[in-house]
């Protein structure tokens, strides 16, 4: 067993865990963060995906050792209800998701996007989230939901 | 207030969805809980000869590994017609395995990682049989049968003639023959299936905390299957990662994690991976489709002889025979067009694979057959496809009219939905492109494909499927006065992705006259919410948890306003409501909060009210595909997707297109991308998001949706829009891939055109690969 601290949305966090633990599930199950979903345990649907030390990974790929002393951002860290980021807000504006569940995944890396290129084209958009995959929407209400935010978000 | 019913409001779910609130059935959690992991069969055809799960249960941690022989369950088989052979299965199978996949056992422990490092341990030898890996093969009686009981794989064969086919072939001008062929899909939600079995010996209460489609049917299913009493047994969903039909039934996994939990006595926990998922959890649409068409010289369609004959993989569904598949097909199959003369034949065979499911619009093939078959006519009579269509669809004058499949065709729009999107599509313009397109080698191309879905269908469409004498289904909703005079809402949905909590709320709070917020919708706990076997599946909600939820709450207003009336000494024709208020019109003063009745109702809160299938219901589209081809590549480009529907009255126009553009992203996926691919020897080839390959951002095109307003069909105005989005997509893309591929010759018959069958069609021909 080994020990992982790490900061996880603002509060220190740690457990023990089998080495081969990795970061999803130490996130959901040891400190509890269930808004990371597994949705192939690969790295192919992108659902799992957090922001490490503000760099876009898929924490089913990651062992929880690699992520020691750092500072990871998952979905429940960036907006809360009543509270929720710009992003947040426009993904609910264009009725971007359905059932839900591939909605982490896609925020973050989203979020990712609009700090690296503010002012994306929609093919941009489009190529950006290639690595995320939902089954109920057909991407065009979450790629609207990314253009609004980044028309909202330059404003502000 | 302003009206929030046709108003793309706020989605209720969003906030908890979009701030990683959403409790998913992976996210419960119950003190004591053990993980399971299922040993599964790598072969897909053998006799168990022997199970050794001795080294398993001694790895720390294990606590239980379980065989057939350890659990109290009954055989999986509850329902299904007398002309479907229906041989016996176990949740674990004990005797033979039948596809990779096939459960074996459940080893539960402390955690899931112990469990899997235990299932590898458990040893089963097996003494190989020849696998039966497609229509051909278990065709072939030479082959083995997967149930010994059975002594064939072919489970079905049925012949029904509606009209009189036969004079109507007599009668033809020419015959057209093509054989369709659809490929197995996967339904792949992002959410794998999966339970929490909460057990309790103490008091013999098993909750089931689940990812399901329909509570209620679970529910009596798994007391039917355990042999546990129903009234210590309930159900329970939260928030389900979708499903598209694959978590509509009792699983094998749902009966052996709950028969698990009630043999150790803790509560045990099962979460599908994305593997056991695309292994195990069920697939669809492969069925191979022979048609004969007889047809006039002007184009019109005399009569159909169809042989259509479906793969149900190796296992049934607990609840749905695979005989409905084919039936719904050959019931709908006519559509909103004048097919008056139809022979059809059935025949269903088991292979060795996982089983054949629901998948949004599992009735797919009679669209695709019926509008690809438009398409090869209009070619072989040197047609415009639109004018084959124009000719056939039904129009205003001839309805209504009992079907020839005995369904009812009433409020039919699909011809005008055809009819706009003729006017949009501008033929004449796109023709004169293609044709300069292909002076400079390139290859455009357009399908159109119109249909009507039952959403839900009227009132006989149960009674020509078979499986209801009742005309009538009644779909029951609650409601609920609370104390401090907000409202609940409970209904026997089960959304999973559809927005119910929205768009029933939408209802309820339009029909008292109180904010949205002032509202909430309970689903998914079948003590709590009205029993119904069927929760949200079929396009049913629009109309019936819509019917029932507009007629409990007027049920209940009325109520609200009588106590208002006695309390206000007030005439009830003199009373408004407003912001869960009733006062005296012109005397706001004089009034009465919703809590305030609600302590005078006290304890009669609850209003129910029963909703019947109306007449009508049948949604309509009209789907339009762009295609531009590389005919060196394969390549398939869709620059351009017009949907044209009529499905009523919008509650809110944003749920209804994201169903729209999910379903055509399906469908379009179905012929480019999606194969649960088998080898010949019955191993799977598609098990993995590497090989299973989903479209993403980058591939599905803009979806363009018209919405047609047509006069009230009723009271309840509102019809479904689940499946037609998947049901119009294969025909209307591989009729715009035809018409692009046209200097080629090619006549296609295969849904699945990834570009190397579009290569191959375009190399398989003798016909020049340019025109002059």
């Amino acid at each position: 067993m080994i020990s992982v601290a790490l900061t996880v949305d603002g509060h220190a966090a740690s457990a023990t865990v089998e080495p081969r633990t990795t970061l999803a599930d130490l996130l959901r199950d040891h400190i509890g963060a269930t808004s990371v979903h597994l949705g192939c345990e690969q790295g192919a649907c992108g659902a799992c995906t957090v922001l490490v030390d503000g760099e876009l990974a898929r924490s089913c790929l990651l062992l929880a050792a690699q992520c020691d002393g750092r500072a990871v951002t998952t979905l429940a860290g960036i907006g809360a209800p009543g509270s929720m980021h710009p992003l947040q807000e426009a993904l609910r504006d264009s009725h971007g998701f359905q059932c839900g569940f591939c909605t982490p995944g896609f925020v973050l890396t989203a979020l990712a996007l609009l700090r690296d290129n503010p002012a994306p084209t929609e093919a941009e958009v489009r190529a950006e989230l290639s690595g995320n995959l939902c089954r109920c929407t057909g991407y065009q209400s979450i790629v609207e939901g990314v253009l609004v935010a980044a028309e909202r978000m330059a404003a502000e | 207030m302003s009206r929030l019913v046709g108003s793309s409001v706020h989605r209720v779910e969003d906030e908890r969805i979009l701030t990683g609130r959403g409790q998913y059935v992976a996210d419960v959690r119950v003190p004591g809980m053990l993980h399971a992991a299922f040993v599964r069969s790598p072969v897909p055809h053998a006799r168990i000869t022997s199970i050794d799960t001795s080294a398993a249960r001694g790895v720390p941690g294990v606590v239980a590994v379980c065989t057939d022989d350890d659990l109290e369950v009954a055989d999986m088989r509850l329902w299904g017609p007398p002309e479907l052979l229906r041989p016996a299965f176990r949740p674990l199978t004990a005797d033979k395995v039948r596809f990779v996949g096939d459960p074996i056992a459940i080893v539960v422990a402390e955690s899931r990682a112990i469990a899997e490092d235990a299932a590898e341990l458990v040893d089963v030898d097996y003494e190989l049989l020849d696998a039966v890996a497609n229509i051909d093969q278990a065709l072939d009686a030479s082959r083995s049968a997967l149930f010994d009981e059975a002594g064939t794989n072919v489970l079905l064969q049925t012949s029904h003639v509606h009209g009189d086919p036969y004079a109507a072939f007599a009668s033809a001008h020419d015959i057209v023959s093509l054989r369709f062929v659809q490929q197995r899909q996967g339904n792949v939600p992002m959410e794998g299936r999966g339970g929490v079995a909460d057990y309790s010996p103490a008091t013999g209460e098993l909750v089931y905390h689940a990812a399901h489609q329909n509570p209620h049917q679970l529910r009596v299913s798994l007391a039917a299957l355990l042999g546990h009493p129903a009234h210590q047994l309930t159900v329970r969903c939260g928030d389900i990662g979708g499903s598209f039909g694959q978590k509509a039934y009792p699983s094998r996994e749902d009966v052996a994690v709950c028969a698990a939990a009630i043999t150790i006595g803790r509560p045990v926990a099962w979460i599908e991976d994305r593997s056991e998922n695309l292994l195990a959890a069920g697939q669809a649409r492969e069925e191979t489709i022979e048609v004969d068409a007889a047809v006039s010289a002007d184009g019109d369609l005399l009569g159909l002889r169809v042989h259509m004959t479906l793969d149900q993989g190796a296992y049934q569904l607990t609840t749905l025979p695979s005989s409905i598949f084919p039936t719904i097909v050959r019931v709908l199959l006519p559509g909103p067009y004048r097919i008056e003369h139809l022979a059809f034949d059935t025949t269903v065979v088991a292979t060795n694979k996982a089983t054949y499911v629901a998948y949004r619009g599992p009735w797919e093939a009679e669209t695709f057959v019926r509008e690809r078959l438009l398409d090869v006519v209009a070619t072989r009579l040197g047609l415009e496809p639109a004018e084959v269509r124009a000719r056939n669809l039904l129009r205003a004058d001839e309805l209504p009219r009992r079907g020839v499949t005995g369904v009812t065709m009433e409020h039919l729009t699909a011809r005008e939905t055809f009819e706009q999107a003729l006017d949009l599509v501008d033929l004449p313009a796109f023709r004169a492109a293609q044709a300069a397109a292909r002076l400079d080698g390139r290859y455009l191309g357009l399908g159109m494909a119109t249909f009507a879905e039952p959403a839900p269908g009227p009132p006989d469409y149960s009674r020509a499927l078979g499986v209801g004498a009742s005309p009538r289904s009644a779909q029951r909703a609650v409601a609920r006065l609370e104390p401090d005079g907000t409202i609940t809402v409970f209904t026997s949905q089960s959304p999973h992705g559809q927005g119910h909590q929205t768009t029933l709320a939408q209802l309820a709070a339009d029909g008292l006259d109180v904010p949205i917020d002032q509202v909430r919708v309970v689903h998914g706990d079948t003590r709590l919410t009205p029993f119904n076997l069927v929760g949200t599946g079929g396009s049913r909600a629009a109309t019936l948890a819509s019917g029932a939820v507009v007629g409990v709450t007027a049920a209940l207003r009325d109520r609200i306003v009588a106590v208002a009336a006695d309390a206000l000494e007030a005439n009830l024709y003199d009373l408004e409501v407003a912001d869960a208020r009733v006062s005296v019109r012109g005397t706001p003063s004089a009034g009465i909060t919703f809590a305030e009745v609600a302590a005078r109702l006290a304890p009669d809160l609850d209003v129910a009210y029963d909703f019947a299938i109306p007449d009508g219901g049948w949604s309509q589209a009209t789907h339009c595909c762009w295609v531009e081809i590389d005919v060196e590549t394969g390549i398939v480009r869709i620059p351009r997707y017009l949907v044209v529907e009529d499905c009523g009255a919008l509650i809110n126009p944003a749920i209804v297109e994201g169903q729209i553009r999910g379903g055509v992203t399906q469908g379009i996926a179905g012929v480019l991308y999606e194969w649960a691919a088998y080898g010949d020897d019955a191993q799977p080839l598609a098990t993995s998001f590497l090989d299973y390959l989903l479209p993403t951002a980058a591939e599905v095109p803009r979806i363009d949706i018209v919405h047609v307003e047509s006069p009230p069909q009723g009271p309840i105005d509102f019809r479904g829009v689940g499946e037609g989005g998947a049901i119009g997509a294969p025909a209307a893309l591989t009729n715009a891939i035809e018409d692009a591929l046209a200097p080629f010759g090619v006549t296609i018959t295969d849904q699945y055109l990834p570009p190397w069958k579009i290569v191959a069609l375009v190399h398989g021909t003798s016909v020049m690969t340019r025109p002059a």
